[in-house]
Order: structure tokens, then C-alpha cells, then sequence
């Protein structure tokens, strides 16, 4: 039975999840990656491709808290935190993915 | 005929954010809810499986 | 396929919590439950910790593996690092995941 799967992401690091949500997506579940607090990974054209492949799987790629960043042509969802809660109300899983958001900002040498 | 509550159990390895409370607050609405704290010095492991079998749905914030 | 109401499936994703994933995997055999886990992205590095064979004892060679896509990503050799207690074909892909939520009755994420 198809599952709805929440991948919450609200760390810069772990944007993998998008990678996690599309491997459920060709499992044939609904997989919503969430990017929480602007916390985005770098859009790479893989990064991309995943995100447009989950849509096309009637999944969808969520973002709380901040809108997509200007200049990358990606479409995010945008969801207030009381909307995200009453969505995963209606979810079978919920992932908070990774580690939590970092309260420093990174410095040069990884901040790109 | 009464409809049996949704038991769901929220797990926290760390301490919950004011956002993660929200969260919660609103994913245990009209639920029977439970919670495990993970960041404690000894977690009780044998208890937190007992309650995983227990619910329905378990959520493990970071 | 339904899944086992008395097997656990935990999902690893975070590359600091070990001893809750050996802590509870450990539990839940002692509950009479089975385990099955499967390692993800920078949790992968947690194979490197000494818990991780005590863990791979626990589990059937079917209910254990490791991303071995992520293993790449993360700098090592998934031909010649093989991590001690897993054997080549526990190194697998996201799919192992989805076996995790299609075979366990009970989920938990670290």
C-alpha cells in the first residue's frame, strides 16, 4: 500500500533527504521532502532532477519558513508550521532527517 | 459505535524546539499520546520498545 | 507482502546516536522482536564505530545494511572497505528502505 512519507530537512547538510524521499517516490509511496527555515542544499541540476522527478511522482517538495532562493529555477510549496503539522496528520511516516538545524552559521570554508 | 483513538508515541533525541512543540501540539489533537525523552543520561530502552509496540505511529524528532 | 507486526524497523540518519540504535535494537531482541536496519547518508560513518559489529551480530544478514551509494559519497570504498560485521551484499540502495517500511510493523527514525 502506498504510504505518504514527510522528510523533514532543517539542516544545510542534509538535503540529501531529497535523494531519501525520490528513492521511496520509485517505491511507489508519496514522498514530501520539507525544507525547513531556508535551510536549502545547493540546487544542483542532480538536486533538481530529484526534486522535478518526486513532483512527477505526485509527491510534492515543501518549504517552511523561508521562500526558494532567487535566481534557481526550482518550484517549492510554501507551508506555514501550522500547515505542515495538519499535513503530517495525514502522513503514515514522518523522517525528521538528519541532524537539527545548526545555530551557527557556517563559516568560509564550507559555506558555499 | 466510538472510534478507538490513534495512539501515537513522540520520541525527542534532543530537547524539543518551540517549533517541534507545535508540531506535536497539533499532531496529538484527539490522539492518545505518549512521549520518550532520549537525551536523558540512561534511556530506558526496554521501556521505549515497549512503547513503539504500543502505538500505531511513532515520530522521532532530532 | 503485510508487515510483521512483531518486527522493528529503524532508520538511520543521523551520524551521532550509535548507542540508541544499538540500545534499542538490543531491546527490542530482548522483547522477542526482530530488527531490521538500514544505514543512510552521513550515518554511514556510524559503521566505523566499534557498536556496529555488536549490532550486526543481532541482526539477520537480510535485515542489516548500509546506502552504499552513500558510503561513496562519503569518501570511502564500497569494494574494498566493506565495514566489519557486513558482508557485499548489505551494501545496498535506497530500496532496502523501502523494504524497511514494507516488512516492519513498527518504525522509528534516528
Amino acid at each position: 500500500m502506498s504510504k505518504k512519507i514527510y522528510f523533514l530537512v532543517q539542516n544545510r547538510m542534509y538535503g540529501d533527504g531529497v535523494r531519501s524521499a525520490l528513492g521511496q517516490a520509485v517505491e511507489n509511496h508519496y514522498a514530501y521532502p520539507v525544507f525547513m527555515y531556508g535551510e536549502f542544499p545547493r540546487f544542483s541540476e542532480y538536486m533538481l532532477e530529484n526534486i522535478s522527478w518526486i513532483k512527477d511522482m505526485e509527491g510534492d517538495v515543501l518549504t517552511m519558513g523561508a521562500d526558494a532562493p532567487e535566481g534557481v529555477d526550482v518550484e517549492l510549496t510554501p507551508v506555514t508550521l501550522e500547515e505542515l503539522g495538519e499535513r503530517l496528520r495525514e502522513a503514515d511516516v514522518i523522517i525528521p532527517y538528519g541532524l537539527p538545524k545548526q545555530k551557527k552559521a557556517p563559516p568560509p570554508a564550507c559555506a558555499e | 459505535m466510538s472510534e478507538e483513538k490513534m495512539k501515537i508515541l513522540q520520541v525527542y533525541r534532543s530537547e524539543p524546539t518551540e517549533d517541534v512543540k507545535k508540531l506535536v501540539e497539533i499532531l496529538n489533537r484527539d490522539r492518545d499520546a505518549s512521549e520518550f525523552k532520549l537525551y536523558t543520561s540512561n534511556p530506558n530502552y526496554d521501556m521505549l520498545v515497549q512503547m513503539i509496540f504500543e502505538a500505531d505511529q511513532t515520530v522521532s524528532w532530532w | 507482502m503485510s508487515a510483521d507486526p512483531n518486527k522493528l524497523g529503524i532508520f538511520v540518519t543521523s551520524p551521532q546516536h550509535m548507542s540508541h540504535v544499538l540500545g534499542v535494537a538490543q531491546a527490542a531482541v530482548r522483547a522477542g522482536k526482530k530488527v531490521m536496519v538500514f544505514f543512510t547518508y552521513k550515518a554511514i560513518h556510524l559503521t566505523k564505530s566499534p557498536d556496529f559489529v555488536k549490532l550486526a551480530n543481532l541482526c539477520d544478514v537480510e535485515d542489516l545494511a548500509i546506502c552504499a551509494d552513500s558510503y561513496t559519497c562519503e569518501g570511502y570504498d564500497p569494494e574494498t572497505d566493506i565495514p566489519r560485521g557486513l558482508v557485499p551484499r548489505q551494501m545496498r540502495t535506497q530500496a532496502f528502505h523501502g523494504a524497511v517500511l514494507e516488512e516492519c510493523g513498527k518504525y522509528l527514525v534516528l
